[in-house]
């Protein structure tokens, strides 16, 4: 079944505490009714800071630098308790400050709406500037801003509502007509907040899954807001409205409503028109609600707590056509609340959750996750709504207690297994069931999960045009593809095939030797194009960034410091193939450092190669024992490793010579230089050492934040090698080898990596290097490269150059390691370096 | 003495606990005679 | 308690007269059982609403206490409320609930 995939997700929160007193509408409500309240007067004293909202452990969740297993562990009630390394930008989004979204909301305005303080765009307009993702084209729309003067009359005299900044006005929102109360200010601002907030998760979602914006052909946006005029109160459309401000050019959309439940129907939307080809990505996403800040705003004063809900919160998915890597939404598996169930509880359940189980032939205990309405409980407890989350799995448990699938002894262990802490905003249909998918895809990929259920839920009732409730789930599992390759039709393996460049300019072995490999590739169904000329590896480069290949294979490619290539070979004695971490490059100046930099590597390459779970050798040359340590370490502490036994009596994890031949690791890992030695000798033995003819040569270049595919081959590679390189390169698209690179990297950070290193380096003879670390100048286009410098000393001339005044960067050339510096430079930094004893 | 019968009954439901329809559907079982029945949200 | 809500309550008993009129609540856990039946008893304690400083003392109950469970058809009940029965802390629902009535209910 070609099942479409959750290929990526964005979430993002802003804080916002001036929306809070003025646009919550549990604040306007209250103003209106009762101006004097103590309530009030009471609540600026429970506005948090930017600093004490970001710390707050479930807004870290939200965005992903927390695990729900992390925040469990945290004892509730969490209002009290503070992350010790909040960070804004999160592996899923971020948290944005009010002054930041001001101006992202003008930008977001089309008919010059909004207008903020002249001094106040002079200091926030650098800050978006700064923004990783904002876009030249975004930040054009930046007007220059208006007197205050002009300001407070606008809010005082003409109906527009206020822009607050830290308890400053900043700027107003006016109406967009003098009658029409769909188009007045009030409305106008809630709007463009929903716009403003779904535009800035797309970026992220943008980020996160790598999708080119030209190739997002539909958004559907699932808010809980309506636009239009009086004569289409509710016309739309968001979708379009934002997809235009994040530039996806060659898209169209449109909105999806069923309150809380929307974002579930659109799932389910998306995932069907990419199924039924009309799409090939679709872009599910839901900006933040004005009206739900500070929406238990009393009970949590009245209990001193601080006003919980002082974030909007932003939603974005992505759905693409199957890749064989990420999870699939299958389509057969869905449970739909009708009109005809009924508003029981059990009878909810049953149509959202068993009634679909039942009829795919599942149990309730068959699926590993569920994710209903995600509320944060710190939120709803003191507000009497419970622990909302919870109160789901053990509705979903009570109604297998009823069907005879579980104990009713077995309704706590249900619950723990089989649920998540809820760490939503409760920004109404951004909670429900979807906060989950970004962990899911996440657990999916690194195979922790094999499946979930999302669970949306809405209460219709409240739009007083029924009395009916709603709900729709949905079923996300572990991709199936590659275990069903074998039954894919051949047609359909080639539209899926990745382009590879293959740049060999100076082969020992002739152009006609690389051309024959490059053919023999495209017979075994490998898509290949051949650079040739001298300028090869710079075309190369050129199409990598422009996307027109999609991986290479190369004689040469200078990666940075941190990056090094993991070679894959059959070995001698039992033709078992092995990876050999690493081959050329450098992970890390430090030796033992670099081995356990490469066992990562190794461990990427291998899992992108379709090894589930690889064992792991470290060959026994200098630094293995600390290697060891390292590794068993990071993986008592979360980062699990299977390691492998060496095939010699006396067993272990460090691996002899025989080891090497006999293949008795998955992944070897050693240094560099040693792996380099090790690829040539397996690989030309049969020749007599003359030419590279067997395994699958060098390997692609891995390292943490590296977003290129490029595979390394010798210049003595024969035919074989070479086409094989060709399909090891097809497979780190295929395998979508970034992606478990950013998987298994967070992972073992997670697990402490760095603290390791570095307790590992505080140990070692030598000691951390104590001179004080040089400045880098203002980058500098290096397009030339300076050789001959010894690695351990290579960021030592880095920052030598640095001192003087000089941009440059290290980096890794195949013969070994290079400086490189911009052409302009060049003799220069050459005179410094030998004068300071770096090069002869 | 029944509690519920011949009754004007009030229903605040909870969309979390046990919505409005549910609990109409109990009182009328019961004889009581529901005048408003309403389903409260929290989230 | 929502201030429409509240405003229905207060018409309600007006109508029928307080003697004549049951309140059944659904909340989801004992402490805003508590508060809704406060609300329709002592008055809105977080005087926000229309029935704040007004005590209505109608008769007041959650539809899990078994008082009321007793007197409905048992298996409309199993279908519509007994699962939500191993969800909610019912014991908790009922002091709360037991609570209230006795200080404040006047029917």
């Amino acid at each position: 079944m070609n099942h479409s995939v959750l290929k990526g997700t964005g979430y993002v929160l802003v804080h916002v505490p001036g929306m809070v007193m003025h646009h919550g509408t549990t604040q306007t409500t209250e103003r209106s009714a009762h101006p004097d309240s103590d309530y009030l007067k009471e609540l600026p004293k429970h506005i948090r800071s930017y600093e004490d909202c970001l710390a707050y452990p479930p807004n870290q969740t939200y965005i992903g630098n927390l695990s729900i297993e992390e925040l469990s562990d945290i004892e509730e009630p969490w209002f009290d308790k503070k992350t010790e390394h909040p960070s804004r930008f999160g592996p899923f989004g971020e948290v944005m400050p009010e002054d930041e979204f001001a101006v992202l909301m003008q930008i977001c305005d089309a008919f010059d709406l909004v207008h903020l303080d002249k001094e106040f765009v002079q200091t926030a307009k650098p800050k978006l500037e700064a923004h990783p993702l904002i876009t030249a084209a975004m930040l054009s729309l930046i007007k220059e801003g208006q007197e205050p003067e002009v300001i407070r009359r606008q809010v005082e005299e003409e109906h527009a509502q206020p822009v607050i900044v830290g308890d400053k006005l900043v700027g107003y929102v006016k109406r967009a007509h003098d009658v029409d109360v769909n188009l007045s200010a009030h409305v106008i601002f809630e709007n463009l907040v929903s716009k403003a907030s779904e535009v800035l998760t797309i970026l992220h979602l943008l980020k996160q899954s790598g999708v080119d914006p030209n190739d997002v052909d539909y958004v559907i946006d699932c808010s809980e807001e309506a636009c239009g005029d009086m004569n289409q109160r509710g016309g739309g459309n968001f979708a379009k409205a934002a997809a235009e401000i994040a530039g996806l050019l060659n898209a169209t959309g449109s909105d999806t409503r069923a309150f809380c439940a929307g974002p579930a129907h659109a799932i389910v939307e998306a995932a069907s028109l990419v199924k039924a080809g009309a799409f090939k990505n679709v872009i599910v996403a839901g900006g933040g609600c004005t009206a739900k800040l500070g929406m238990n705003g009393k009970d949590h004063v009245r209990k001193g707590l601080p006003i919980l809900e002082d974030c909007l919160g932003g939603f974005a998915a992505l759905i693409s056509e199957n890749d064989g890597v990420n999870p699939e939404i299958n389509l057969e598996i869905i449970g739909r609340h009708t009109v005809g169930t009924g508003s029981s509880p059990q009878a909810v359940i049953e149509s959202l959750v068993t009634n679909p189980l039942t009829a795919a032939g599942m149990k309730i205990t068959d699926v590993d996750k569920y994710s209903p309405e995600m509320q944060n409980p710190d939120i709803t407890k003191p507000a009497g709504a419970g622990d909302v989350p919870e109160a789901n799995y053990k509705m979903i448990a009570a109604l297998g207690v009823k069907l005879g699938q579980l104990e009713r002894a077995e309704l706590p262990a249900f619950v723990k297994n089989h649920g998540l802490r809820g760490f939503a905003p409760t920004q109404g249909h951004i909670p429900s069931g979807v906060p989950y998918l970004g962990f899911a895809r996440e657990s999916m990929l690194a195979g922790r999960t094999k499946n979930a259920m999302i669970i949306g839920k809405g209460s219709l009732f409240l739009g007083r045009m029924t009395n009916q409730f709603d709900g729709i789930s949905f079923f996300l599992q572990k991709n199936t593809k590659k275990e069903a390759s074998s039954g894919v039709s051949a047609s359909a393996v080639i539209t899926a095939m990745p382009v590879i460049g293959v740049a060999i300019p100076d082969s020992e072995l002739g152009e006609e030797m690389v051309r024959s490999a490059v053919a023999s590739a495209g017979k075994n169904g490998y898509k290949a194009v051949l650079i040739e000329g001298d300028a090869c590896l710079k075309r190369m480069d050129e199409m990598l960034i422009a996307g027109e290949i999609d991986a290479a294979v190369a004689a040469h490619n200078p990666f940075p410091v941190g990056v090094a290539t993991v070679g894959r070979i059959a070995t001698p004695a039992l033709g078992r193939e092995m990876f050999l971490a690493t081959t050329t490059g450098t992970s890390a100046t430090d030796r033992v450092e670099a081995m356990v930099r490469n066992a990562i590597a190794g461990i990427i390459a291998a899992k992108t190669c379709g090894i589930e779970d690889p064992t792991v050798g470290i060959a026994n040359v200098e630094g293995g024992r600390q290697c060891e340590r390292i590794l068993q370490t990071l993986s008592e502490n979360g980062y699990s490793l299977r390691f492998a036994d060496s095939a010699r009596a006396d067993g272990g994890i460090l691996m002899r010579g025989n080891d090497l031949l006999q293949g008795s690791a998955d992944v070897m890992v050693m240094d560099t230089l040693t792996g380099n030695l090790m690829m040539k000798v397996l690989s030309a033995f049969t020749t007599g050492g003359g030419i590279e003819s067997v395994g699958y040569g060098y390997g692609p270049g891995i390292g943490e934040d590296y977003e290129k595919r490029i595979l390394i081959v010798s210049r003595a590679s024969g035919a074989a090698v070479i086409a094989n390189a060709i399909e090891y390169a097809a497979q780190t698209v295929r395998g979508d080898l970034l992606t478990i690179a950013r998987c298994e990297y967070a992972k073992a950070k997670k697990a402490g990596l760095q603290k390791l290193i570095d307790e590992s380096k505080q140990r070692s003879p030598g000691g951390p290097p104590v001179a004080a670390k040089a400045i880098a100048p203002p980058k500098e286009t290096c397009t030339e490269e300076i050789h001959g410098i010894e690695v351990m000393e290579l960021d030592e001339a880095v920052e030598a150059l640095w001192s003087e005044g000089i941009y440059a960067e290290s980096g890794m050339g195949c013969t070994g390691p290079v400086l490189m510096i911009n052409d302009a430079r060049i003799e220069q930094a050459k005179a410094i370096l030998q004068k300071k004893g770096y090069v002869h | 003495m029944a509690i519920l019968e011949g009754k004007k009954a009030i229903i605040i439901g909870d969309r979390d606990g046990i919505p409005g329809p549910a609990i109409e559907a109990c009182l009328e079982s019961a004889g009581a005679e529901v005048v408003f029945s309403s389903t409260e949200c929290f989230v | 308690m929502d201030l429409e809500n509240q405003k229905r309550v207060k018409e309600i008993a007006d109508q029928f007269g307080p003697e004549n009129v049951i309140v059944v609540l659904g909340a989801a856990e004992g402490e805003a059982a508590g508060l809704a039946a406060e609300t329709v008893t002592a008055g809105d304690p977080t005087y926000a609403g229309p029935l704040a400083g007004v005590s209505l003392g109608l008769l007041v109950y959650h539809i899990c206490e078994p008082e009321i469970k007793e007197e409905v058809d048992a298996d409309i009940y199993d279908e519509q409320v007994s699962m939500m029965e191993m969800v909610l802390d019912v014991d908790n629902i009922i002091t709360e609930m037991t609570a209230i009535r006795d200080q404040y209910t006047k029917y």
